[in-house]
């Protein structure tokens, strides 16, 4: 009952977005509606904060492009009681790996749908550029105090693409403890996600067909569903008057369709021969396998987070997080911003390190002599041995009215290694990197 | 699953209702502690400077009056928030004998004065620069009141500032401005 | 390996929480950690545009936190 008017009310935030006023008068009603008799103490501290933020993304050779604008409304009832509403819209054009191998020839490849194809060309790294996805999101959380002590807060989740959607309720519960110098939270999320892919849901480890009329199209189901559990327990702790250390341990399970429709194989010739190397032929054609995942994930993670005020007013951020899980994923991240303060201007150089070692079933291709004694098999580089770097630098301005802007440029690059194979594909590059520049702005007000 | 979110979904609307009954009773109690067993309001003799007149003055000055002691800072939300009620209640229990004194608990001045020239307090504010007072008067949040009385004994306390409490915290101060000195 | 994990975070909760109440400030010293720039968490709308990058580029997410500190008032 309670998720389904937030939904109804998160829908009608959406068809009013052009106009602030108009969305600040709805929110108010929406809030006062759920509410109910708690929003009628009105006071001083009664207001609305908004923070929007627009994000570019963009990544070279022609690969993925993304905008993202983001908008979040928050409405204080008082100092620690909130309700807060996001729309957050994104739309990604370009081209994407589709997990094959660089190959000696032009290769062809089947696109998602079944209905066309597309070609990557002798020694390129093939790229599906059927790629183009719009996707919304709407999200919404109330926090509030239910005592000096103790806090709370729930929220719902609901975004939307034309091939997968996802809905997520969140509670959190706090202690305060020492004079509210720890801070222990436990938060709770759910979230039930459908897939439904374009071409209905391909058989996993199964040749890609040549187009929809073949019979493993036919025979596709539409839609796949996946839960996930998220419960993460943390621990604030204020170490003296200008630092502040966070330490959470998080556990979370996924269950369901956890592959990627879209993503396939290619199987390699490993017979001695000509094409020792090369690509392995079936029913007349280069045979690539669409991917398989386990149908259940677990992941812990540890994350450690401290801020430090210098004497100069300067500030440094710095955290780092640890995070494992059963397909054989190990990361370690690292983040670090430093912010030099001037009167009402700031400057904030940001640094982030990620390094992932490779999850068990991950295999840059599949060899033709076993590869039908596989159980799980993806070529996703993303679940490969993989290292990224991020450098940013982060601007903001305060206006005399306490309303901010900022803009951030950072660059990510992307590194993947592996088994570089035999024969003929030891010529070819099978762990391209990846640049990309991100360009955000954004204005609270 | 599906039974999952159900669940949950009922845990999520119980516990709001449960929040907004919470939210209507009061956090602390209207009741006065009894003149015997309250305790008597320390650093009575400290002197600190006041805002408006720049003249030391300790809280024993104020002995025979009704006295409510804030202690305040800056850069605390709620703070901001009880400017307005404590210039209301100066204003109208001021004949009645109520003397609101607000203790300023900024570790740098120049904030403290830049607030002040903000929220224009109509009633006396004190500057405790050093914070001299506020750990013996016990206070655990920001901002934290005691009521004092004829005697100069701590009848009430609350900690925090609660826009839907306001109603409690002036019955308070009108019960122990109707209790007349022995 | 997993179990160890567990235990050794069990045990190192009772010696967080009491090795914490030796720290911390008084009420009245939040006045640094009152600044909104002291948030864990200061520009939550940055943090979920980066997040959502990262999300859709490598296998790890999530495990960042929340509130807590602050101006610690009412």
């Amino acid at each position: 009952m309670a998720d389904k008017d937030l939904e109804v009310v998160a829908v009608a935030v959406t068809k009013k977005t052009h106009k602030n006023r108009e969305l600040a008068q709805l929110l108010t009603a929406a809030s006062c509606a759920l509410i109910g008799g708690l929003s009628q103490g009105a006071n001083a501290a009664d207001s609305w904060d908004v923070d929007s933020a627009f994000l570019l993304y963009s990544e070279s050779d022609g690969r993925v492009s993304a905008a993202e604008p983001v908008i979040s409304a928050t409405k204080n009832f008082d100092e620690e009681t909130k309700l807060t509403f996001k729309i957050a819209a994104d739309t990604l054009t370009g081209a994407s790996p589709n997990g094959a191998t660089a190959s000696d020839h032009v290769q062809t490849f089947t696109s998602p749908s079944g209905k066309g194809s597309y070609n990557a060309a002798a020694g390129e790294q093939p790229l599906d550029d059927t790629f183009k996805d719009t996707r919304i999101a709407l999200s919404t959380n109330w926090a509030a105090p239910i005592n000096r002590d103790w806090a709370y807060g729930v929220g719902g989740y609901l975004s939307k693409e034309h091939d997968y959607q996802s809905l997520g309720l969140n509670g959190s519960l706090s202690r305060y403890l020492n004079q509210k110098n720890t801070t222990l939270t436990l938060g709770l999320n759910l979230s039930n996600d459908t897939a439904n892919p374009e071409g209905g849901v391909p058989t996993g480890l199964v040749q890609v067909p040549l187009s929809s009329s073949d019979s493993e199209f036919t025979q596709r189901s539409d839609a796949e569903n996946k839960n996930l559990v998220d419960v993460l327990f943390g621990v604030t702790q204020v170490i003296n008057r200008s630092t502040i250390m966070q330490f959470n341990y998080a556990l979370s399970t996924s269950s369901g369709y956890l592959t990627d429709p879209y993503k396939i194989l290619s199987v390699i010739d490993d017979n001695a021969g000509a094409n020792f190397g090369g690509n392995f032929q079936s029913s007349g054609r280069d045979l690539y396998l669409y991917e398989k995942r386990p149908d259940s994930r677990l992941k812990q993670s540890i994350y450690w987070q401290t801020k430090h005020q210098f004497e100069n007013d300067n500030i440094l951020d710095v955290s780092y997080r640890y995070m494992f899980d059963d397909w054989g994923v190990n990361s370690h991240t690292i983040d670090a911003k430093y912010r030099f303060r001037f009167d009402n201007q700031y400057l904030e150089p940001q640094l982030r390190w990620y390094t992932q070692s490779k999850a068990d079933f991950y295999h840059r291709y599949l060899n033709s002599s076993d590869y039908t004694s596989t159980d799980f098999a993806s070529a996703d580089y993303r679940l490969g041995d993989l290292d990224t770097y991020t450098l940013g630098l982060k601007y903001g301005y305060k206006f005399a009215d306490e309303t901010e802007f900022y803009t951030r440029f950072s660059l990510y690059h992307q590194e993947s290694s592996g088994d570089k194979g035999y024969g003929k594909l030891t010529t070819q590059e099978l762990y391209p990197g990846l640049d990309a520049a991100m360009l955000i702005l954004g204005y609270k007000f | 699953m599906i039974k999952v979110h159900q669940g949950f979904a009922q845990t999520t609307l119980s516990s709001l209702v449960i929040s907004c009954t919470f939210f209507s009773s009061a956090l602390w109690a209207t009741n006065l502690t009894s003149p015997a067993t309250a305790k008597a309001a320390p650093h009575k003799t400290v002197m600190l400077p006041e805002y408006q007149t720049n003249q030391k003055i300790s809280l024993e000055m104020e002995k025979g009056q009704v006295v409510l002691v804030d202690f305040w800072a800056s850069w605390c939300g709620p703070c901001r928030e009880s400017f307005p009620w404590m210039t209301s209640m100066q204003a109208k229990y001021k004949d009645q004998g109520l003397k609101v004194i607000a203790i300023n608990l900024d570790q740098e001045k120049g904030q403290a004065l830049d607030f002040l020239e903000e929220f224009k307090p109509g009633f006396s504010v004190l500057f405790d620069t050093k914070a001299e007072l506020p750990e013996d008067f016990g206070v655990i949040g920001m901002p934290t009141s005691f009521l004092i009385d004829r005697q100069g004994n701590i009848r009430a306390t609350h900690v925090g500032f609660h826009q839907k409490n306001i109603n409690e915290y002036e019955s308070a101060i009108a019960k122990l401005l109707a209790e007349k000195g022995e | 390996m997993r179990r160890i994990i567990h235990l050794v975070g069990l045990l190192a909760l009772p010696i967080i929480v009491s090795g914490c109440s030796d720290m911390g400030v008084k009420p009245w010293e939040r006045d640094v950690l009152a600044q909104q720039e002291m948030n864990l968490i200061s520009d939550p709308l940055e943090s979920s545009l980066d997040d959502h990058i990262y999300f859709s580029k490598e296998a790890s997410s999530g495990g960042q936190g929340f509130g807590g500190g602050g101006c610690g008032c009412n």
